[in-house]
């Protein structure tokens, strides 16, 4: 077996655990039903490009983004967790160079990404189906915005690893993050509509664009602000990932 | 190919090892030669520079200046080469929380592509060799910071390797797990294994190393067999006398030569010389006229610990 999949399979054994399990899965699908209904008396119908949608519809679609943020974030974190564990010196000492390690780290973080993209979509789609407009772009854009969405949070997290010392200052750090990038964005609730502060803000975060790139894909939407946003992610994705790998190379031991 | 393996005699040859950090020397120009099959122990005090020989030597970070061979391999140029050859235990401990400890013994050797049926096998001896069949379901994080060394330790027993580099293994264990570990580690050298054995209690390596390097500030002090750096440094012993009368004896005793008072509490004196037998009859007839009666008496070689001791102090003036 190659290096870099016994380390990927290292890394998916080490992060698959019940409480993963739980807060990616069983948790989202909880807030997608909950939520959902509870909120359709406050939001009935969310204008999305050429078209309306129910709110459950709307907010299932948002949540196949927001779990991608979730579940990359936290498997951004394996990082911090082999730096605070000491298994970064142990892989670093073992038959592996920095770069497999950090490859590994990706391509971990696109499996999860994918996979938990792929079951919210599964379970969420009897509440899109009826809007769903399946197209040749469907699939190219959901796969394009999970994977440029999870290297993109999976980069954020390793930066984040490499340039902290202290637990508590990680999980400060990590949540407000994550606090920022959930509720600050277009998955729980559409920018038309809120505040223009907040309608703005929506557009400086990362998760917005990934969104709004699914919603595309999986209801037959596509425009200039699409192609713009897809853009964004691809620049984005890149850059963040180039920095944690450089930043992961330099790491002192 | 097979004709440098045949040839090679030492598994570690460096030259003018260094590290520095700014200004700081870490290391300071050290050399060494650590013959194949033997346990070498590299001894010091806290500080000396030990884990940052051995962080350059597993190639984890790259020396200031010097030379390094390891296996044969040149250290600065082919660093995963000798990666591949050689097993680590680092003194900082490492483990995966998350998993049980036979998981994460398994998980390690199937980093390092050790077929699965071996692996299955040497899960099943290390958790009895290394007394874990009890808390073989355990996560790593509920288990104490005793039973995570041994964890550790036994994990790098998962693949095979032709060079074992431990750091303080035995740091956190208690005296039977320590014995236990020692002697694990003696049967592997039978079996063809070399070692590099880095630690700050000499009682470890004057039980384990066939050859002992001293290290202090980042420089070597000494280099020998333990049975030759007792001879080198140990003709000195310790005698200990015990007095009924509080007396200044120290001033009584001045007088002596080859005679360095250790401690003096005023009944009880100790001295070292490495001419004891002198030494002492003269004591004994400073003692007698100045009516100091001995309660006790007693003369011991002088402990590898102590000549350790006395080296470092000696080194540090
Ligand atoms: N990354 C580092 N930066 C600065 N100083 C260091 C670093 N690592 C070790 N040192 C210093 O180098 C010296 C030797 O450390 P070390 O090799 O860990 O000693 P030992 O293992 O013998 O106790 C110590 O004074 C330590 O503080
Ligand atoms: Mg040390």
């Amino acid at each position: 077996m190659h290096e870099i999949i016994r380390l990927v399979n290292r890394n998916l054994t080490i992060s698959l655990n019940m409480g993963f399990v739980i807060w990616q899965i069983i948790f989202p699908l909880i807030y997608i039903f909950v939520a959902g209904f509870a909120y359709t008396a406050l939001i009935h119908q969310v204008p999305f490009g050429n078209k309306t949608l129910d709110y459950p519809a709307f907010i299932a679609t948002g949540m196949i983004g927001f779990n991608i943020m979730n579940s990359t974030l936290i498997s951004g974190i394996i990082i911090w967790n082999d730096r605070r564990h000491g298994m970064f010196e142990q892989i670093l000492v073992g038959p592996f160079t920095r770069a497999q390690y950090i490859l590994s780290n990706v391509y971990t973080i696109g499996i999860i990404g994918l996979v938990s993209a792929a079951m919210i979509t599964a379970v969420g789609y009897p509440l899109f189906f009826k809007q769903v407009e399946f197209n040749v772009l469907t699939i190219p854009l959901v796969v394009f915005a999970s994977i440029t969405g999870s290297i993109l949070f999976g980069s954020i997290a390793s930066i984040i690893s490499t340039r902290l010392k202290s637990s508590e200052g990680f999980n400060v750090v990590i949540n407000t993050v994550f606090l920022f990038f959930a509720f600050v964005s277009t998955a729980f609730y559409p920018a038309q509509g809120a505040p223009p502060i907040l309608s703005t803000a929506f557009y400086f975060n990362p998760l917005t664009y990934l969104v709004d790139v699914v919603r595309a894909g999986i209801f037959g939407y596509f425009n200039g602000l699409v192609a713009t946003e897809m853009t964004v992610l691809g620049i984005g994705a890149t850059v963040l990932f180039l920095v944690a790998t450089k930043l992961l190379s330099k790491l002192e031991l | 190919m097979g004709r440098k393996e045949s040839i090679l005699l030492y598994s570690i040859e460096i030259n003018s090892l260094s590290k520095s950090y700014g200004d700081f020397i870490a290391v300071d120009g050290i050399d060494l030669k650590v013959e194949k099959g033997k346990i070498f122990g590299f001894l010091g005090p806290n500080g000396a520079g030990k884990t940052t020989t051995m962080k350059m030597l597993t190639t984890l970070i790259p020396p200031s200046g010097g030379k390094m061979n390891i296996l044969g391999i040149d250290g600065i140029k082919s660093p995963l080469e000798i990666r591949k050859k050689i097993g680590v235990v680092l003194q900082q401990p490492s483990y995966e929380p998350t998993l049980s400890v036979e998981k994460s013994l398994e998980k390690y050797g199937m980093m390092w592509n050790v077929e699965k049926k071996i692996r299955k096998n040497r899960v099943e001896e290390l958790l009895i060799s290394f007394d874990l069949a009890d808390i073989r379901k355990k996560k790593n994080d509920d288990l104490s910071i005793g039973q995570r060394r041994r964890v550790q330790v036994a994990r790098e027993f998962m693949h095979d390797m032709e060079l074992l580099f431990l750091d303080e293994p035995t740091v956190g264990l208690d005296p039977s797990a320590r014995r236990g570990l020692l002697d694990f580690i003696k049967g592997k050298v039978k079996d063809g294994l070399t070692i590099f054995f880095t630690t700050h209690i000499l009682e470890e390596a004057e039980y384990l190393c066939d050859d002992i390097a001293i290290i202090n500030k980042g420089k070597i002090i000494a280099v020998d067999t333990p049975a030759d750096l007792k001879n080198k440094f140990g003709r000195e012993k310790t005698i200990k006398i015990h007095v009924s009368e509080q007396k200044d004896m120290s001033s009584l005793l001045s007088g002596i030569p080859d005679c360095t008072v250790e401690h003096d509490s005023g009944t009880v004196l100790t001295v070292r010389s490495s001419q004891s037998e002198q030494v002492l009859q003269e004591i004994l007839k400073i003692l007698a006229s100045n009516h100091v009666p001995v309660e006790d008496l007693s003369v011991v070689p002088t402990s590898l610990e102590e000549i350790f001791l006395s080296v470092v102090k000696n080194s540090n003036a």
